[in-house]
């Protein structure tokens, strides 16, 4: 078996000066987005898992302290607020990840079908780690808890997509397809859950929306 | 017995998951005629067929729709449970992948019978494929009218939104689920008897309706057809027809709809029969004991597995054959309660760790034979003493795997490696 999850191991969060105004990053779209979204719910505060996918789109597939800041500041509240949130769920990523992120599952169904053998070749075959990112920034491995895909074990989460019933030939073909592909990365994964979040009509406006600004700005 | 495909009766159509399909096999019928009755016989409807939730607990849905007040002092809410987290279950996942539009038509007939304008469908942020079928289906629904304002000219309104979690397993407890849906971490909240039940105080202390989304997957079956029809099907306290997860070491893994009542041998029989000898079944998620080959002559219900020592859970049907390593696998399990364990409450916080700790020990070959009473005892401290199901679900599969496999644990001590190594055989983990 694998070596232990490692337990009580929580990120360590570089800290952002609250007094400062907060750097703002979000983009137009980003914002016309937060802002439909919130609409969905009686308060705003609701909104603060769609607004923490944003940010994580937004800053290129993780949440460093200012975007916690600037959620803090679209959402009304406070950064410790919003830093006990995003610490809750294991899909917020606390720190830098690469591109794509394997998330290997190894749960009960998994660990019986060849899961492990999946997470030992992959570590060998990129040369990383658990929880390892590789040099050239493309991979980061991942051990992941049950994907609730067992009927097709091994599985692993890739992005937006899961891939099941793995073998080592799969996982060789796959690695390839993955270096050149932008379907699955970690911006795409938080992307596709906040377009899953926008209702047509709300997609619709958006657009309209940016391009009326798109006009304004060239006239 | 067969199959008995009335969720899936229209699974393996071709583009079922479009409207267009949907509705040429009798898509939306049901809400119709749920919309020409009152909401009271819609909800004695619900009460006839004896359906019970199938999210885990097993509570008859009926007293739930019934407990919402009758009146719109504030207003009130559907929150449909898609969080799908059990390890050893994909059955929501299918659901909602092939039939998204089933599940919209019983959020939308909940919805009406309990006074609900908003529904939300909390979908675990890991399930992109579903939510995504769930997204275009939503759309094409009001497009058709069969959501948004005055719907099929009634006069009834129901929005409906998607909510994505962020990876938890926690967030499948409806409490702890109205919490993250709120914006807050996912730990659960004060219960009845302390607190109101969500369906006078749910989420924003408004009425809300929680239900699983196979629950409310049988919903148009139940109204097209009428409750009594349901209720004919499967045993008398467990009523209609159960999805079961098959997963692990069968032939032909995957979702299998079954008559309530069915024995547990034929549904291994519908999943191709087991890929060498078995050895134990785990018929209800991880967070149900688990069932040794020598008591699987049982039948697939809420009591007889209950008269067995085990649970239904969510049907998270995992079977494991002669290669599998009890103490290995209950390592697993461990570990993932001590992961998914939210931290709020110090029964199962500390000790899902402890039992990790102790499975280390034992796993590299320094157990010592208290070691057995010391998991018992922990699983004793925690169940019934946790805050929320997470901590019992926790105590029971590890307390099962040493009333029914002790002597694996005390071979494992003595030697400091598995009896199915001794055996001969590969470990499968
Ligand atoms: C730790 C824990 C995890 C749970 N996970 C889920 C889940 O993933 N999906 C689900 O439908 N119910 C889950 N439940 C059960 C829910 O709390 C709740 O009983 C259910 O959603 C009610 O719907 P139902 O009556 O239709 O079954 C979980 C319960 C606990 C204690
Ligand atoms: S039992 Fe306690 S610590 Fe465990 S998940 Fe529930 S509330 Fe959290
Ligand atoms: S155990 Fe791997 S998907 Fe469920």
């Amino acid at each position: 078996m694998s070596e232990p999850i490692r337990l009580g191991e929580y990120p360590r969060m570089r800290r952002v000066d609250e007094r400062k105004p907060p750097e703002l990053r979000f983009s137009q779209r980003a914002i016309e987005e937060l802002e439909r979204i919130k609409k969905h719910y009686p308060n705003k505060r609701a909104a603060m898992l769609p607004a923490l996918w944003i940010a994580q789109r937004e800053y290129g597939g993780y949440l460093p302290p200012e975007a916690l800041m600037e959620v803090a500041y679209r959402m009304g509240t406070s950064y410790a607020v919003v830093e006990g949130v995003a610490t809750f769920y294991t899909m917020y990523n606390k720190r830098p990840v690469g591109r794509v992120m394997l998330e290997v599952c190894t749960n009960l169904t998994c660990s019986i079908c060849g899961g492990y053998e999946i997470l030992r070749y992959l570590e060998e075959k990129l040369g990383i780690r658990v929880g390892e990112t590789t040099p050239d920034g493309q991979f980061t491995l991942m051990e992941v808890e049950c994907l609730n895909d067992c009927g097709n074990a091994p599985v692993m989460q890739v992005g937006n997509r899961y891939y099941g019933n793995l073998t080592l030939e799969k996982i060789d073909a796959l690695l390839e397809e993955l270096k050149s592909s932008e379907e699955h990365t970690v911006v795409q994964l938080a992307d596709t859950i906040v377009q899953c979040h926008l209702t047509e009509s709300e997609r619709q406006d958006i657009e309209r929306a940016l391009a009326r600004a798109a006009q304004a700005e060239e006239a | 017995m067969p199959e008995r495909r009335v969720l899936f009766e229209h699974r393996d159509v071709p583009g079922i998951e479009t409207l267009e399909v949907y509705e040429k096999h009798g898509g939306y019928s049901a809400l119709r005629k749920a919309l020409s009755m009152t909401r009271q016989q819609v909800i004695d409807e619900v009460k006839a067929s004896g359906v019970r939730g199938r999210g885990g607990a097993g509570f008859p849905a009926w007293i739930k729709w019934n407990g919402i007040p009758k009146d719109e002092s504030k207003p009130h809410y559907v929150l449909c449970n898609a969080d799908e987290g059990e390890p050893g279950t994909f059955k929501d996942r299918e659901l909602m992948m092939r039939l998204p539009h089933q599940v919209i038509e019983g959020m939308v007939i909940a919805g009406y019978a309990t006074l609900a304008k908003v529904g939300y469908i909390y979908i675990r942020g890991e399930y992109t494929e579903p939510a995504r079928v769930m997204r275009r289906a939503i759309d094409e629904a009001y497009r058709a009218g069969y959501l948004g304002k005055n719907i099929l000219g009634s006069g009834v309104d129901f929005d409906l939104y998607i909510h994505m979690g962020a990876g938890s397993y926690e967030c499948g407890e409806e409490s702890a689920m109205m919490s993250s849906l709120m914006g807050e971490r996912g730990q659960p909240r004060l219960k009845f008897p302390h607190a109101p039940l969500p369906t006078i105080a749910g989420l924003w202390d408004c009425p809300t309706l929680i239900n699983n989304v196979e629950t409310l997957s049988c919903v148009p079956a139940i109204i097209r057809n009428g409750g009594a029809w349901y209720a004919s099907m499967g045993t008398e306290k467990s009523t209609g027809t159960k999805i079961f997860s098959v997963s692990g070491h069968v032939n032909r893994p995957g979702n299998y709809e079954v008559e309530m009542g069915t024995p547990l041998m034929e549904l291994l029989e519908l999943a191709g029969g087991v890929k060498g000898k078995l050895k134990a079944v785990i018929p209800g998620g991880s967070s149900v004991p688990i069932l040794p080959a020598d008591k699987c002559d049982v039948n697939l219900d809420y009591e007889s597995l209950q008269a067995a020592g085990t649970m239904l859970g969510s049907g998270g049907f995992m079977v494991l054959n002669d290669t599998v390593c009890i103490v290995r696998f209950m390592r697993r399990t461990a570990a993932f309660y001590a992961h998914e364990s939210c931290g709020k409450c110090t029964p199962c916080r500390e000790g899902t760790r402890w039992m990790v700790k102790i499975f280390d020990r034992i796993l590299a070959g320094g157990g010592r034979m208290e070691d057995i009473d010391l998991l018992l005892d922990i699983c004793d401290q925690i169940d019934g003493r946790s805050y929320c199901g997470l901590g019992d679900a926790a105590a029971w599969p590890i307390r099962a795997s040493i009333k029914h496999f002790r002597h694996e644990y005390e071979y494992f001590i003595q030697h400091g490696h598995s009896i199915v190594e001794a055996e001969g055989k590969a470990v499968a983990v």
